[in-house]
């Protein structure tokens, strides 16, 4: 017996029914046609006879189908009622194009998810990067009337920027009539506190007066500083953040009896600063820094200036306020100071700094990204279009309108959209999990990172606009399609349209990756720079024990400390030291005051005297006197140390010799210089023996001799030129708060054998005393991290661009080998050779990608010059990553040609002229 | 509802329509039948003078289902492969009767005219 089922089943597949309805009528419609066979049969016809005037009851191939459509389309609503008119209408049509898009899609299933998956992969890193850019660069900062909020710096003659200094300070805050308040506060630096639950190394900042004033926030549990405390030898008092409060103090809401020992003082806590509060960024106490004597000095630029503008005031205005109040001061103290005017910039500028220009390349990347996978679902979807042209004919033949088709095709391309979107915000999410180990720790505003309504809505707006460009692109070539025409022809009718459109897309979509890999590849090359600059020492197996000395061993900022303190602590650290050398495979251990590279800022640096037989000053007027005769003074970084640092780090001694035992406390003050340091101050003589004065840097103004001459360090970062320093002995100098003090180890075990024997070492000697301890190579990773975050996911998006354009490229010479099947068939018969067939379709391939580079190449030069101030010893416009990037992007775009033509090459002529 | 239907349409094509509608909702008038007993109905009925296709027949059945003329239900009897049979709802009686009142009014309108012609 015929099987009807299937008979039927082929004229309803133009339908695109769901499978339950397609079986449902097919066993209908087949019990008809059998009951019909059966009683021809049984009339006695030839089963042949009955055979055919059973399907004669199919009459003409399409006449099933064309009946149905009306029907089933319609769902259960009547398709022949007169559209209704008015919103409803519109909605039912919408609803029914909606279910027609789904059923359509579902029965390409293999389309439908490249390009819901590509869409989602564009939409997704979008979405994450917009998600930093809008907690780093587009959130209001948290405070009321944020935009008043700026920063305030004196300026050098030549144009930098300078943190104030005290009398610097007093002025700008008196004279000026723009600013409604001006604070001054200090970047925060790790002390240990003892007296709350545990003892902690927290993070302390000293503020002015009108600091929390400036930034309009309050304390949400007790009060700001009184005026008691206002004052040098007032009321010790401190004010708490929220997570200290919460973490350390147990959130208590009765402060009276809580007191914290901070520098060997007690202070009161006095409030707690509500949640959120975090500025300067992690500070966890806040003191008050007229606590403190002010330093005299006009050239001691201590203080970070920040101003709220009055209402009213503008930037420019307190711009010009300031700048005239600075050159006042210029004219009236000459050489004492050392300003040349004033900066005034918004504070959200300030706190992002170079991260703006980072971030924007890098959103700037993603969306070039976004953009090559929008276009590789526009080739798709340009594809498929073209090959439904029979399918649209005969609709637009059954009396679809072509704004009916156009709304078709719409909805289509929204369900895809909205599908990409929807799967897009789950990648965002799983990358926005992932971006804090890849992101740089200090990144301002990194804490409000999240999917939140802003980052949903440029999701929202993304997919749309995905959703109409695909649609109308869709619709456009769908708009072209020519009944008879697309009726006529065969399936594999030549659309020249299409294939341009798709041709454009994929010079374009190879143009764009060729920028995102060119941005990625000077990065790279950058960060490899920097990777490859040695930092002057062997950063291999050293662990670094961050502490801050015991309070007890502390003492008041700046103040002079006497000999008997220094030996305290001098007794303490050499103690430390001698059990951290004795721990089973540490090999040396030394004290520094800061960390090369790794804490770039760690240095506290000054200008010194150079007295050359001339006794030290006798007060601050006279070193003023002295220092402006510039043969006489030197500006070098300052860093306390031991004996052993040079040979635990591995800097060599170039000259002279290190500390040592000779160099007690009583005996004089010595010290080392760093090559570069020799040469630019001393160039043509010897600085052994030169007697240097710096005034007050830790807490000690002994002059000092220098006695040896060690190699370079960069120690303010691997980009930047080598440091001068001069090293003192921390057996004669003692530490001060100046120093952010670390022993660091060089050991011949994993850290991991080594970190818990440290910790007991610490705790042995003092419970109290808080340690952090990493390796160098951790460290340095630090200071690494924002070019590694930056270099690393512009690679992985030139990665994703790179396999999308090979993707889009490939599909295009694919379906241009399916389409001319039979032409290459004929070609071949007719003698064409393997060569030229291949060089016909991978050319096709090439010429696209040879235009794409050379617009990309173009591109690139542009978008490059943006990089310039990230990059490390690399151009913008680098030659040889132009090349090489031009030369991954047409060996790629080669390779996704060929897979195509290879197929070309297997077609057997014969079997290609008998299709059609 | 049913009726503007065939009010609203142009005459010839009601004729069509409407006649192959009046046939089919009349065999199911009094019981409920499958959709190869309405066709071989109809064709013995009219002497093999009409005649449904396949391909003309059900699409026309789902039709009249969609609209609530008919009801289609699968129905399973003893030792034989289930069947879907129609039946027609009580909407689709007041159309088959004022399709019959229309269908006799323009039979008769035929009828006088043709009369008249022979006259």
């Amino acid at each position: 017996m015929p099987d009807w089922k299937e008979e039927i089943a082929r004229r309803l597949a133009p339908l695109g029914l769901g499978p339950e309805r397609e079986a449902e009528i097919a066993e209908e419609l087949a019990q008809h046609l059998e009951g019909r066979f059966e009683d021809a049969l049984a009339a006695g016809a030839p089963e042949a006879a009955a055979r055919s005037a059973a399907m004669a009851e199919l009459s003409d191939e399409s006449l099933l189908a064309r009946g149905l459509r009306r029907v089933e389309r319609s769902g259960t609503e009547n398709l022949d009622a007169p559209v209704k008119a008015g919103r409803l209408g519109f909605l039912s049509g919408a609803w029914r194009d909606f279910r027609y898009g789904v059923r359509k899609l579902a029965r390409s299933p293999g389309f439908a998810a490249a390009a819901i998956l590509t869409l989602a992969l564009g939409i997704g890193a979008s979405t994450a990067i917009f998600s930093v850019v809008d907690a780093v660069l587009l959130r209001p900062l948290p405070y009321p009337n944020p935009q008043q909020l700026v920063r305030v710096w004196e300026q050098a003659p030549n144009g930098r920027r300078m943190n104030l200094a005290d009398p610097n300070f007093d002025d700008f805050r008196a004279q000026n009539r723009t600013l409604a308040a001006l604070a001054g506060y200090s970047g925060v630096w790790p002390v240990s506190v003892a007296g709350g639950s545990e003892p902690v190394r927290a993070n302390v900042a000293a503020v002015s007066r009108d600091f929390f004033r400036v930034l309009g926030r309050q304390p949400f549990l007790g009060r700001s500083f009184a005026a008691d405390e206002l004052r040098v030898n007032g009321v010790r008092a401190t004010i708490a953040s929220y997570g200290y409060w919460r973490e350390y103090l147990g959130a208590a809401r009765d402060l009276s009896r809580v007191r914290l020992a901070m520098n060997g003082n007690l202070y009161s806590v006095v409030g707690v600063m509500p949640p959120g509060f975090d500025f300067p960024p992690g500070a966890a106490l806040w003191i008050a820094r007229e606590a403190d004597p002010e330093i005299p000095g006009r050239t001691a630029h201590n203080w970070r200036g920040l101003g709220r503008l009055r209402d009213g005031a503008t930037l420019e205005q307190a711009r010009a306020d300031l700048d005239t109040i600075a050159r006042r001061i210029r004219a009236e103290y000459g050489k004492q100071a050392d300003l040349a005017g004033a900066a005034v910039v918004p504070l959200a500028e300030a706190t992002v700094g170079d991260v703006r220009a980072a971030l924007l390349a890098l959103f700037g990347a993603v969306l070039l990204l976004f953009l090559v996978a929008c276009a590789n679902v526009a080739g798709l979807l340009l594809a498929r279009t073209s090959a439904r042209r029979k399918e649209l004919a005969v609709r637009a033949a059954l009396g679809a309108g072509r704004g009916r088709l156009v709304r078709q095709l719409l909805a289509e391309s929204l369900e895809l959209a909205v599908a990409g979107g929807v799967l897009g915000i789950a990648i965002a999410m799983g990358i926005t999990h992932l971006l804090p180990a890849v992101l740089p720790a200090d990144l301002p505003g990194q804490k409000g990172i999240a999917i939140n309504a802003t980052v949903l809505l440029f999701t929202l707006a993304a997919t749309l606009a995905v959703a109409a460009g695909l649609g109308l692109v869709a619709a456009w070539r769908a708009g072209g399609a020519d009944v008879s025409d697309a009726l006529g022809a065969g399936s594999r009718s030549y659309t020249s349209g299409s294939q341009w459109a798709r041709r454009t897309l994929v010079a374009g979509e190879i143009a764009a990756t060729l920028v995102i890999l060119a941005g990625a590849g000077v990065l790279g090359r950058s960060f490899l720079n920097l990777l490859s600059v040695s930092p002057g020492f062997r950063g291999q197996d050293l662990m670094i024990l961050k502490f801050s000395p015991p309070p007890s061993a502390s003492s008041l900022r700046f103040a002079e400390k006497s000999p008997r303190q220094i030996a305290r602590e001098v007794q303490f650290l050499d103690e430390a030291l001698a059990r951290l050398r004795a721990i089973p495979g540490a090999q040396s251990a030394a004290l520094t005051g800061g960390l090369a590279v790794a804490d770039a800022e760690g240095f506290p640096d000054g200008t010194f005297l150079i007295l050359q037989g001339q006794s030290v000053p006798a007060n601050y007027d006279q070193w003023i006197r002295m220092a402006q005769n510039p043969k006489n003074t030197g500006h070098a970084d300052y860093c306390v140390a031991s004996g052993e640092y040079f040979r635990t780090l591995g800097i060599s001694l170039i000259r002279g010799r290190i500390f040592d035992a000779q160099d007690g406390l009583d005996a004089p003050n010595v010290a080392l210089i760093s090559e570069t340091l020799a040469r630019q101050r001393w160039p043509h003589e010897d600085p052994i023996g030169q007697t240097i004065y710096f005034g007050n840097m830790d807490s000690n103004s002994k002059p000092l001799t220098i006695v040896g001459i060690v190699g370079d360090t960069r120690a303010e970062g691997l980009d930047q030129p080598p440091s001068p320093i001069v090293y003192v002995d921390f057996r004669q100098r003692g530490l001060s708060v100046n120093v952010s003090p670390a022993f660091v180890l060089r050991t011949s075990l994993p850290a991991s054998a080594i970190v818990p024997a440290a910790r007991a070492v610490f705790h042995a000697l003092d419970p109290n005393i808080p340690v952090q301890i990493s390796t160098y190579a951790e460290a340095l990773g630090g200071w690494l991290a924002e070019r590694r975050a930056l270099a690393l996911l512009a690679s992985v998006f030139a990665g994703a661009a790179l396999v999308l354009a090979a993707v889009g490229l490939y599909g295009l010479v694919a379906h241009s080998v399916a389409r001319r099947t039979q032409e290459i068939g004929i070609r071949m018969a007719l003698g064409a050779q393997r060569g030229d067939v291949l060089l016909a379709v991978v050319g096709e391939g090439a010429r696209l990608a040879a235009i794409g580079v050379a617009i990309g190449l173009a591109a690139s030069l542009a978008a490059t010059r943006l990089l310039s101030s990230m990059l490390f010893e690399v151009k913008a416009a680098d030659r040889l990553t132009l090349s090489v990037v031009a030369a991954l992007l047409s060996a790629v775009a080669l390779l996704a040609s060929y897979i195509p033509a290879r197929r070309a090459l297997r077609i057997d002529p014969i079997v290609a002229l008998r299709q059609e | 509802m049913a009726i503007t239907y065939m009010e609203t349409q142009p005459a010839n094509l009601e004729w069509k329509k409407g006649s192959a509608e009046l046939l089919i909702l009349s065999l199911v008038e009094h019981r409920p039948r499958h959709g190869y007993e309405i066709s071989k109905l109809i064709e013995q009925r009219s002497g093999g003078a009409v005649r449904f296709h396949v391909a003309s027949l059900y699409p026309l059945l789902y039709r009249l289902e969609r609209r609530g003329w008919l009801q289609g239900r699968w129905v399973e009897k003893d030792g034989q492969r289930r069947r879907r049979y129609y039946r027609l709802t009580p909407a689709g009686r007041k159309v088959l009767a004022a399709q019959r009142r229309d269908w006799r009014l323009f039979v008769e309108a035929i009828g006088r005219v043709a009369e008249l012609d022979h006259a």
